[in-house]
C-alpha cells in the first residue's frame, strides 16, 4: 500500500491542448486542460463524446492516433514530464506505472491469443521474471478480479468468455505490474446494468486494496456519483468545473453540469416530470467559439459568454467552475451564484 | 474433428464426380471430335480409329468406361500423342510446372506479404506510394505482356538470361517472375489493406497500451490476425501456380502441363481434357481443403463439426 502523498501530486497535468489535424483543417480536441491527481485518489472526468475526455487520457499515455499531436502543456507524473518522454520511456511507463482498460471488452482483447498470454506477455514485458513466475501471478490476477477457476481459464479465448469477465480480463492485464496510475476510460459502458455495477464496485474494492489513483472517464454521472473522489466536467475541450464529488453534486456551479444533473432520471423522484434535454449539440471543433463554448446551449448565456471565455472562478472549497456568472458583477442567477454571493 | 475430416474428403469425392461427370458431357457436347481436325482422312481410317479409342460406342458406355479407368487410376491414353496415355503427359510435365510454380509461390509470399506490410506501416508515404504503384501495374497489367516484355530487356538486350528454356539455372528467373508478378501485386495490397484494418482495432490500442514493444504489437497482435484473409486466398493460388500457366510455358518454351490446358482442348484430346481437368480440380480441392485446416491454428474462434446430415 502507497501512502498517500499529500504535498506533490502523483500526476500534475497543466494547460494540455491537443488538435487533431485532419485534411479539413486543425481540431482542437483538448484546449488547455489542467488538473491534478493525488496518490490514491479516484478523479471522475465526465462529459459528452467529443468533450476531449478520452483524448485528454490519450494524449498522456502517447497513444494518440497518427493524426493527432499534442501541442501544448505538460503532465508531470512523479517528476517526469510524459509529454516529453519519448517511445520506449513511454511504452516502459505504460502498462507498468500507468495502465488502462477501455470501453469495449469484446474488441480489445486480441481475438487469437489466449487471455492468460495476454495477460503474462504484459508482465513479461515489465518484469524480470520467468515465465512460469508470470503465470502464477496471472492466476493471482485471475483471483484478485474474481475469474473463477483461474489457473483453467487461463488458457481460453476471449471468445470463450461474457462481456463482463472479459473486462475482468481487462483489469487483469490493467493491474498486472501494481500500476501506480489506472485510467479506466468508459469501462463500464459497454456493460449492461447489473454487470456495470460489479465492474464498478469491483474497481472500487481493487483501488482501496492496492491504493493506486484512477482516473475514471464517464458520461455517466451515476458512475461518477458511486465511484469517484473528484470530478472534473469537460465540455468542448476544456475543463467547466471540477470540484469534490459530494460538494459538485450538491452545489454544481456551471449551467452545463446542472444540465447533466437535470437529464438523469431519479427513481426516487414520484411527481413524473420529464427530463429536462440540454437543447442543440456539441460545438464544432474545427472552428471552436471564440468565448464559451457552452453559451450557444445555455439558458443563461449573456452578450459577454460570446465575446470571451471564462476563467475558472472559485465556487466553493476546492470546487471551480468556468462561468460568467461567477464573476463579480455578474447578475445572480438562482441555483448557479445565489447561495455563494448573499445578495 | 475427425468425423468432419472424413466427411470433407468425402465430400471432395463427389465434388470430383460432379466435376468429371459435367466435364464429360460438355466436351462431347462440343462439335467435333479428336480426329475431325486431321486433314483429309479416309473414311474407313476415321471409323478405325474411332473404333478403336471406342469413340463409335454410346455416349454412356463411354462415360462408364472412363470411370472405370479413372477409379484404378488410369486417365487413359492421349488421343493426339500417339503412344503416350495421360498419366505420361501429366508426369512428364508436371516436374517443370511444379518447380517454376514452387519458386513462384515461394517469391508470391516472401516479396507479396511484406511488401503489403511495409506499404501498411508507411500509410501514404512514399514506401506506399511506391508499393501500390507497382502493385497497380503488376494486377493490371497481363502475365504474357510481363513475360514478353521481361524477355526483350533482359534476356535480349542485357542477355543476363537465356531466352528459353530451363537447363541453365538463370533460365528460371523471367518464367517465374512472370508467373509471380500478379500473384505477388496481389498479396502485397491485400496485406497491406487487411493489415490497415487490423491496426485499427481496439485490441491492437490494448497491446500498445500494455506498453508492449512497437515488434510484439505489430508482428505478436497484427500480423497473426491480418493474414487470415492472405491464407484464404493463398490456397487457389497455390492451385494455380503449381498447375502452370499456358501462356508462360508457351513464351518461355518450357515442357511443363499448363500448355496442355489449352492444346488438349483445340485438340479435342478427349482423355487428356478429362484427365487435366481432373488433376487441376484435386489440386484445388486439396489446397482449399489445408487452408479450411489451417484457419484452425490461426483463429482459435473457428472450430469444426461434422454436418450430422
Amino acid at each position: 500500500m502507497t501512502t498517500p502523498h499529500m504535498s506533490t501530486p502523483l500526476l500534475s497535468v497543466t494547460n494540455l491542448s491537443t488538435s487533431f489535424f485532419t485534411s479539413r483543417g486543425e481540431v482542437k480536441a483538448v484546449r488547455g486542460v489542467s488538473f491534478e491527481l493525488r496518490a490514491g485518489e479516484i478523479l471522475g472526468i465526465v462529459g459528452e463524446s467529443g468533450s476531449g475526455k478520452s483524448i485528454t487520457c490519450m494524449s498522456l499515455m502517447g497513444l494518440l492516433r497518427s493524426s493527432g499531436r499534442v501541442i501544448d502543456g505538460s503532465a508531470l507524473f512523479e517528476g517526469r514530464d510524459l509529454l516529453t518522454l519519448d517511445e520506449d520511456e513511454l511504452s516502459a511507463l505504460r502498462g507498468n506505472d500507468i495502465s488502462m482498460i477501455f470501453q469495449d471488452p469484446m474488441t480489445s482483447l486480441n481475438p487469437t491469443l489466449t487471455v492468460g498470454e495476454q495477460v503474462i506477455e504484459t508482465i513479461l514485458r515489465h518484469r524480470k521474471v520467468s515465465r512460469s513466475e508470470a503465470r502464477a501471478r496471472a492466476i493471482e490476477l485471475f483471483e484478485l478480479v474474481r475469474i473463477p477457476s483461474a489457473a483453467k481459464r487461463l488458457r481460453s479465448y476471449p471468445h470463450e468468455f461474457s462481456g463482463g469477465m472479459r473486462q475482468r480480463v481487462m483489469i487483469a492485464i490493467a493491474l498486472a505490474c501494481d500500476p501506480k496510475l489506472l485510467i479506466a476510460d468508459e469501462p463500464t459502458t459497454a456493460l449492461d446494468v447489473t454487470i456495470q455495477r460489479q465492474i464498478l464496485a469491483l474497481l472500487k474494492e481493487l483501488q482501496g486494496r492496492l491504493g493506486m489513483a484512477v482516473i475514471l472517464i464517464t458520461h455517466d454521472l451515476g458512475v461518477i456519483a458511486e465511484t469517484a473522489d473528484r470530478v472534473l466536467v469537460m465540455y468542448g475541450g476544456m475543463v467547466m468545473e471540477e470540484g469534490p464529488v459530494r460538494e459538485l453534486f450538491a452545489r454544481p456551479s456551471h449551467p452545463y453540469t446542472q444540465g447533466l444533473l437535470a437529464s438523469i432520471p431519479d427513481l426516487r423522484d414520484d411527481t413524473h416530470h420529464r427530463l429536462t434535454p440540454i437543447p442543440g449539440s456539441p460545438p464544432d471543433m474545427l472552428r471552436p467559439p471564440k468565448g464559451c463554448p457552452f453559451a450557444p446551449r445555455c439558458a443563461h448565456a449573456m452578450a459577454q459568454c460570446n465575446a470571451a471565455l471564462p476563467p475558472l472562478y472559485d465556487a466553493g472549497p476546492a470546487h471551480r467552475a468556468r462561468c460568467w456568472l461567477h464573476h463579480p458583477e455578474a447578475p445572480r442567477v438562482a441555483g448557479i451564484t445565489a447561495e455563494l454571493v448573499p445578495a | 474433428m475427425t468425423a468432419y475430416v472424413v466427411q470433407r474428403l468425402l465430400l471432395m469425392l463427389v465434388t470430383l464426380f460432379a466435376i468429371i461427370t459435367l466435364t464429360f458431357f460438355l466436351m462431347h457436347a462440343v462439335p467435333g471430335g479428336p480426329f475431325t481436325s486431321e486433314k483429309m482422312l479416309q473414311p474407313e481410317i476415321q471409323a478405325a480409329l474411332n473404333a478403336k479409342y471406342h469413340l463409335d460406342d454410346p455416349l454412356w458406355l463411354q462415360y462408364l468406361t472412363y470411370l472405370r479407368g479413372v477409379l484404378s487410376l488410369d486417365l487413359g491414353p492421349s488421343f493426339k500423342y500417339a503412344g503416350m496415355s495421360v498419366n505420361e503427359i501429366i508426369a512428364e510435365g508436371l516436374p517443370v510446372t511444379m518447380k517454376t510454380g514452387a519458386l513462384a509461390l515461394i517469391c508470391v509470399v516472401a516479396l507479396g506479404v511484406p511488401l503489403g506490410i511495409v506499404a501498411a506501416l508507411n500509410r501514404n508515404r512514399w514506401p506506399d506510394t511506391l508499393v501500390m504503384v507497382i502493385a497497380t501495374i503488376g494486377v493490371a497489367v497481363p502475365s504474357y505482356v510481363i513475360a514478353t516484355v521481361a524477355l526483350y530487356i533482359f534476356a535480349l538486350r542485357l542477355g543476363w538470361v537465356p531466352t528459353f528454356g530451363l537447363d541453365d539455372w538463370r533460365g528460371y528467373f523471367l518464367p517465374v517472375f512472370a508467373l509471380s508478378g500478379f500473384w505477388i501485386s496481389f498479396i502485397a495490397r491485400l496485406a497491406r489493406s487487411s493489415l490497415l484494418e487490423t491496426l485499427q482495432q481496439d485490441y491492437m490500442m490494448t497491446a500498445k497500451a500494455k506498453g508492449l514493444k512497437r515488434g510484439t504489437v505489430l508482428f505478436k497482435h497484427g500480423l497473426r490476425n491480418s493474414l487470415i484473409p492472405v491464407v484464404t486466398v493463398l490456397g487457389p493460388v497455390v492451385a494455380n501456380l503449381l498447375t502452370g500457366s499456358f501462356v508462360i510455358e508457351q513464351i518461355f518454351a518450357l515442357p511443363g502441363i499448363g500448355r496442355h490446358f489449352v492444346l488438349s482442348i483445340t485438340n479435342r484430346d478427349y482423355t487428356a481434357i478429362m484427365g487435366i481437368t481432373i488433376f487441376y480440380a484435386a489440386v484445388l480441392m486439396v489446397m482449399i481443403f489445408i487452408v479450411d485446416m489451417l484457419y484452425l491454428v490461426l483463429d482459435p474462434r473457428i472450430k469444426y463439426r461434422a454436418d450430422p446430415k
